[in-house]
């Protein structure tokens, strides 16, 4: 039966909540060619995880957050130096710098195993739909409602204001950095924080859907945009509302075939973006019959 | 032939920058006087991009040191304006003309401020001054190289600053916008700025510079064009290669020496 029920509300809600913070977070690492340290960073987190699960003892702690956002800024610099010092391709030094740091996760969880209750499953794919069981309990024993609704509220928060503020600087070093540094503006450290948020971001959000799959979501509705829109702030429109499109069909097509909805969002997302190229190829087609688009121009 | 200044609006002290142990500028000398149009010449590799970066802190230099105003470059940031080469970003990038330019203001904005409608203005006043402000609304991934360039310099023009540094601003231009282009300098060097424009074109260079600055790794000459255009210093500047020798030398010869006269 596919009627809205709370459950079914909820669980989109929080996933498109996931889906436009990535998204936002996305438009800045693709314009910066970096989509794929995106990819690296949220990988690299899981020895944060684990340690600050270790340490705080529960996955809820506050450590998991900051250990995850210091393994997110030390595999940017890693990646960084490789590239720039040791003279590594970036793809290389991405590919070095994450699976590294992601063995390193494994080895830690396994050799805690029985120390700590975190599931190497849940850390990779995430279940969100399990969501609507995991309420937050206030000590006064009052229930607010599914904690992970909660955490993706505050980053998406988070995620917006740090645009909001920012825009102006991460809009030119993500055009021409130098000259960003030409005017004074601190590059660098606006570099690492939109790094931080995004390792942030992924630690918010691995429960719902994943450390693998919160790549996707960083990477495709971006994408998918850029195909159809040429001006910053319709890039931004267009990708909250792919996000929001996306968790609502991939949560009625993954109840429909009984299956994961973080792995349906995401299909769906390949082929929105995989439609949206091949529409466009068509659309220059029509246009310029069979010429190529150049050809057309110069003659 | 290294001529000094008193009172240099731009001092180069034994400046060196290696990029992985091989130097590719070695101990320059040199200080510019103010409000003259300057040109650097020498040939591709002779470090001529590289000086300006590291006038600019975007190399670091291995010795030496470089004061501008007097003064270090942190303190006089908002006085120096620059103009990158046009291959150095991705003009696929989702923004206008007009959002490109205003970007030239972002320095005196400071962090967290939007440009609101005096920078709007004057970005357009800008764009009118280079002829683009029919385009400001266009998205740069429609340009041509030439109307690239001419954004560049626009955004540089809204720094308002006292000091350009210009990295090959006319490279890919035709030759109307590089005519246009050199007027505006002209324009801006009479009221009092000072432009520093990396090069590569020998024979249009001794036409627009007062100040030409060779350069091939070393610092062969800095001083007013009159006193160091000459055969032996353009044959140091761009030695061995001998095609272009030979047009250098017919260069001069057609000028007898003289490359006012033209």
């Amino acid at each position: 039966m596919m009627t809205i029920d709370t459950n079914a509300f909820l669980i989109i809600f929080t996933a498109s909540l996931i889906a436009i913070s990535c998204g936002l977070l996305g438009v800045f690492m693709m314009l910066r060619k970096m989509s794929m340290t995106g990819d690296a960073i949220s990988h690299a987190v899981l020895p944060g995880i684990v340690i600050g699960f270790f340490i705080s003892g529960t996955q809820r702690g506050i450590e998991v957050i900051i250990g995850a956002g210091l393994l997110g800024i030390l595999a940017t610099l890693i990646i960084d130096w490789l590239r720039k010092k040791a003279k590594v391709q970036l793809d290389a030094s991405i590919g070095i710098t994450f699976t590294l740091l992601f063995a390193i996760g494994i080895i830690l969880i396994n050799m805690l195993a029985y120390k700590v209750d975190l599931d190497q499953e849940c850390v990779l794919y995430g279940e969100i739909a399990y969501l609507p069981i995991d309420l937050w309990i206030t000590k006064s024993g009052f229930s607010m409602g599914p904690r992970i609704t909660w955490l993706a509220i505050l980053n998406l928060l988070l995620v917006i204001t740090f645009i909001w503020l920012l825009f102006k600087e991460l809009k030119l070093t993500s055009f021409d950095e130098s000259f960003g540094i030409v005017l004074g503006i601190p590059a660098g450290a606006i570099n690492l924080a939109l790094m931080s948020m995004v390792s942030y971001t992924t630690v918010s959000s691995f429960e719902a859907v994943g450390a693998i799959l919160v790549v996707a979501l960083l990477v495709v509705p971006p994408a998918t945009a850029f195909l159809w829109t040429k001006q910053i702030k319709s890039l931004i429109k267009l990708t909250i509302g792919i996000g929001i499109g996306i968790s609502v069909i991939g949560y009625y097509l993954a109840f429909w075939l009984d299956s994961s909805i973080a792995g349906m969002m995401v299909s769906v997302a390949g082929f929105v973006f995989l439609t949206s190229a091949v529409l466009k190829s068509k659309k220059s087609k029509f246009k310029f019959g069979t010429q190529s688009k150049e050809e057309a121009f110069s003659s | 032939m290294i001529q000094q200044v008193e009172n240099p609006i731009l001092e180069i002290h034994d400046l060196t920058v290696s990029y992985d142990q091989s130097p590719v500028l070695w101990n320059v000398d040199l200080s510019l006087p103010e409000g003259k149009l300057i040109g650097i010449l020498g040939p591709n590799g002779a470090g001529k991009s590289t000086l300006i970066k590291a006038i600019m802190g975007l190399v670091q230099a291995s010795g030496g040191y470089v004061k501008i105003f007097n003064k270090d470059l942190e303190q006089v940031r908002n006085r120096i304006s620059y103009v990158p080469q046009r291959e150095s970003v991705d003009w696929n990038f989702p923004a206008s003309v007009l959002d490109v330019v205003l970007m030239g203001t972002y320095g005196k904005l400071g962090l967290f401020k939007r440009p609101g409608k005096k920078e709007k203005e004057l970005a357009h006043n800008c764009l009118e001054k280079v002829g683009m402000n029919a385009f400001a609304s266009r998205q740069i991934s429609e340009l041509s190289g030439g109307q690239q360039q001419r954004v560049f310099i626009a955004r540089a023009l809204a720094q308002e600053a006292d000091l350009y540094l210009m990295d090959e601003p006319f490279a890919g231009v035709d030759m109307a916008t590089e005519t246009a282009i050199f007027q505006l300098l002209q324009e801006m060097s009479k009221e009092g700025k000072t432009i520093v424009v990396v090069h590569h074109d020998i024979h249009s260079a001794m036409s627009y510079f007062e100040w030409i600055i060779m350069l091939n790794l070393h610092l062969v000459a800095s001083g007013p064009k009159q006193e160091v255009v000459s055969e032996e210093l353009l044959r140091k500047t761009y030695g061995g290669k001998l095609n272009l020798l030979t047009k250098v030398t017919d260069l001069i010869r057609k000028k007898e020496f003289n490359p006012l006269k033209n």
